[in-house]
């Protein structure tokens, strides 16, 4: 028996080549297949969020309708595979800018002529006007049903400042306090300190949902039902345990070197917090003022239940109440700018922050 | 002799200064987070059931001490029974198809793509979590309401030629509430289990696909086994959520048509804001607030207490 090598086999190194044509073969397939999938799974929330965008720049509102939807979905789906195919083609940069530019221009000139007539920016008129109420159909069907006067039904911009405020002062107040106690926890040596933490961290995975019911009593018990204060306190202690947790989380990773060079140096603990911890944390600080300010922008229960007299609007309850005369009557167009106009600051606040965020999901709840 | 008392003297004044320094820090620094944990967590809980026991009503008076509303829930509430077989059908629906396994192949699928593509899709899955509650649900109102001009209405009619438009909120509203929740329960699911899978160790994949393994034998041995406590924590954590909470619930369809979507915890917020039985919703959270309080002290074992507990190094204060 003669010992065959490779070369002696006739066509061995287009064997190879096969199987290496066969594995980049499956895997493209492989790739085509999740990505399918993905796009697939995701179509219906995209769908719906740009269908949100395209009615609050519609101009013929007598009914929910898809008729800018579908048209707009015909064009830039199109042009934005174009877009993805010619990043593939361009062989230099400046090819593919000035391909894309001719796709997006086209896209534009498209739109404009198929789509121009649908479209306006009147539905946002509600940002510079404060006095949209009386046209406001909603808010006059809503006036007929209720019985509040079109005044009562304040402008957007009362609401958004309500949201405002509860959404920062609970944040400073969150951050304040979380970042002392987490400090305080992580760092101090202090009786009962390993309870504390242990009922910390029960704290911060209890429902407090479950809470609602004493919640209101008490609430109303200290005379805060019915006020923007109240509800912001319940958030406040809502949100506390978890951002303590988290904070915690932060000040560990903190060296302890660098304080203890701060105390040789002569500083106090409590100048060493402030001048020479803090400083290390700012992402932490970041990431949780993130989430409580959204948390504050976007709470609905609490808001519902606790601001029972409807005197103080806040943005999700003014969004509630817009689209509570469900049939006839409302100016959709107006709601979905106004739901767009909601929706924005969170999303770039998201935007803004994600970096700090998953490094809370890392640092913080892993530790 | 009296060098020596005067070092003691200055010995001990200097110790009692520091023991007023070490309670003044516990003040400042404790003091307001211990003020609201005890006004928003201990003071309701023990509100609640104090309130158990009695027959607060809509006018906030209370006027015995019975256990009457025990005895009802357990007896004589004839609704429960089908409220508490409707939340588990609905807890177990959602858990099952999306905040289990929609995020596990959320994860598997957007960590198989290249970095920039997987951060897209989970970021559009995470859309829904991200926006306001309320316009989370007029969305879904909208898109699902019974005329031919809603999204759903026009892509069955057009695409799946069903000839009348369909009424989803009348007529499966309990399927509605359990897509509704998991579209926000998946990415829970997935940004958990997406940082597990991340924190595999690379030459682990290496290795099978040296040895000639596939993909789905790669998911099956190596990512799998990696996953099973996150899939542990995701499961009972969003369980508990589930159970707890009925936000998008009361917005969607109010725990209508009918009854048909009350799950317990909306039940009894029905009970004690929409009857304004306060007694008889307090007590009834009760049944919400144990088990909370007993899973929160099981999250003991979920965490690397050794790692938290870690010793404080600097002694002064």
């Amino acid at each position: 028996m003669v010992a065959i090598t490779a070369q002696e086999v006739p066509g061995s190194q287009s064997h190879w080549d096969d199987l290496a044509a066969k594995a980049r073969t499956r895997r493209r397939t492989g790739l085509v297949l999740i990505y399918g999938f993905l796009i697939a799974a995701s179509i219906p929330i995209i769908t719906a969020y740009f269908w949100l965008v395209t009615l609050s720049f519609s101009a013929r509102l007598d009914d929910i309708n898809t008729e800018v939807l579908w048209p707009s979905i015909f064009i830039l789906v199109p042009s934005l595979v174009a877009i993805w195919v010619w990043a593939m083609v361009a062989r230099t940069r400046t090819q593919a800018f000035i391909g894309w530019g001719i796709i997006c221009l086209a896209t534009v000139v498209i739109y404009w002529w198929l789509l121009g007539d649908e479209l306006h920016t009147n539905n946002y008129r509600f940002l510079f006007n404060r006095d949209f109420n009386a046209e406001n159909k909603s808010i006059v069907a809503a006036e007929d049903r209720l019985g509040f006067s079109a005044t009562a039904f304040p402008s957007v911009w009362t609401a958004a400042l309500n949201s405002l405020f509860i959404a920062i002062l609970s944040t400073i107040i969150v951050t304040t306090v979380a970042s002392l106690s987490a400090y305080y926890i992580s760092r101090f040596q202090f009786p009962l300190r390993v309870s504390m933490l242990r009922s910390l961290l029960v704290l911060h995975a209890f429902p407090s949902m479950t809470l609602i019911i004493p919640m209101f009593l008490v609430l109303w018990y200290i005379g805060l039902l019915d006020t923007l204060w109240g509800v912001m306190l319940v958030l406040v202690g809502f949100e506390l345990p978890f951002a303590i947790f988290i904070m915690k989380g932060f000040f560990d990773a903190v060296p302890w070197e660098i304080e203890m060079s701060a105390i040789v140096d002569g500083a106090t603990r409590r100048q060493a917090f402030v001048r020479v911890v803090l400083p290390h944390v700012v992402h932490g600080l970041i990431a949780i003022s993130v989430f409580t300010f959204i948390r504050g922008w976007e709470e609905y229960i609490f808001m519902f239940t606790f601001l029972i007299n409807n005197n103080h609007w806040t943005m999700s309850l003014f969004m509630f109440f817009t689209i509570q005369e469900n049939s006839l009557g409302i100016d959709f167009g107006l709601v979905s700018a106004v739901a767009v106009f909601y929706v924005f600051p969170a999303f770039v606040l998201y935007a803004f922050a994600q970096k700090y965020l998953l490094q809370m999901s890392v640092g913080g709840v892993k530790g | 002799m009296a060098a020596i008392t005067e070092e003691v003297a200055v010995r001990a004044r200097s110790h009692g200064a520091m023991r007023t320094r070490q309670r003044l820090n516990l003040v400042i620094f404790m003091g307001p987070a211990a003020i609201i944990v005890a006004l928003f967590f201990a003071l309701p809980v023990l509100v609640d059931i104090f309130i158990a026991f009695t027959d607060l009503g809509r006018t906030l008076q209370i006027s015995e001490f019975s256990l009457k509303n025990f005895d009802r829930a357990f007896t004589g509430d004839s609704r429960l029974p089908k409220v508490l077989f409707l939340t588990a059908i609905y807890v177990f629906g959602t858990l099952a198809f999306f905040n289990v396994t929609f995020g596990l192949i959320l994860a598997l699928t957007t960590t198989a793509l290249p970095d920039k593509a997987g951060g897209f899709f989970r970021t559009i899955w995470l859309l829904p979590r991200m926006s306001p509650s309320v316009v989370y649900i007029v969305l879904w109102t909208w898109s699902v309401h019974s005329g031919d001009s809603s999204l759903v209405n026009q892509v069955v009619m057009n695409l799946f030629g069903v000839e009348k438009p369909l009424d989803l909120l009348l007529d499966a509203p309990v399927v509605l509430i359990i897509l509704a929740n998991g579209f926000i329960g998946a990415s829970f699911g997935m940004i958990i289990l997406t940082s597990a899978v991340r924190g595999i160790p690379e030459h682990l994949f290496f290795a099978a696909k040296a040895d000639g393994a596939g993909y789905f034998s790669i998911v099956r041995h190596i990512t799998m086994p990696a996953l099973r406590w996150p899939l542990t924590y995701i499961a009972i954590w969003q369980t508990l959520s589930l159970v707890v909470s009925f936000e998008y619930i009361l917005l969607l369809t109010g725990g209508g048509p009918f009854q048909d979507t009350t799950v317990f915890a909306l039940y009894i917020y029905r009970r004690a804001f929409q009857s304004g039985q306060y007694g008889y919703g307090a007590a009834m959270a009760l049944f919400l607030i144990i088990p909370g309080i007993i899973f929160a002290l099981s999250a003991w074992r979920f965490t690397n207490m050794q790692k938290m507990m870690q010793e404080p190094r600097i002694e002064v204060h």
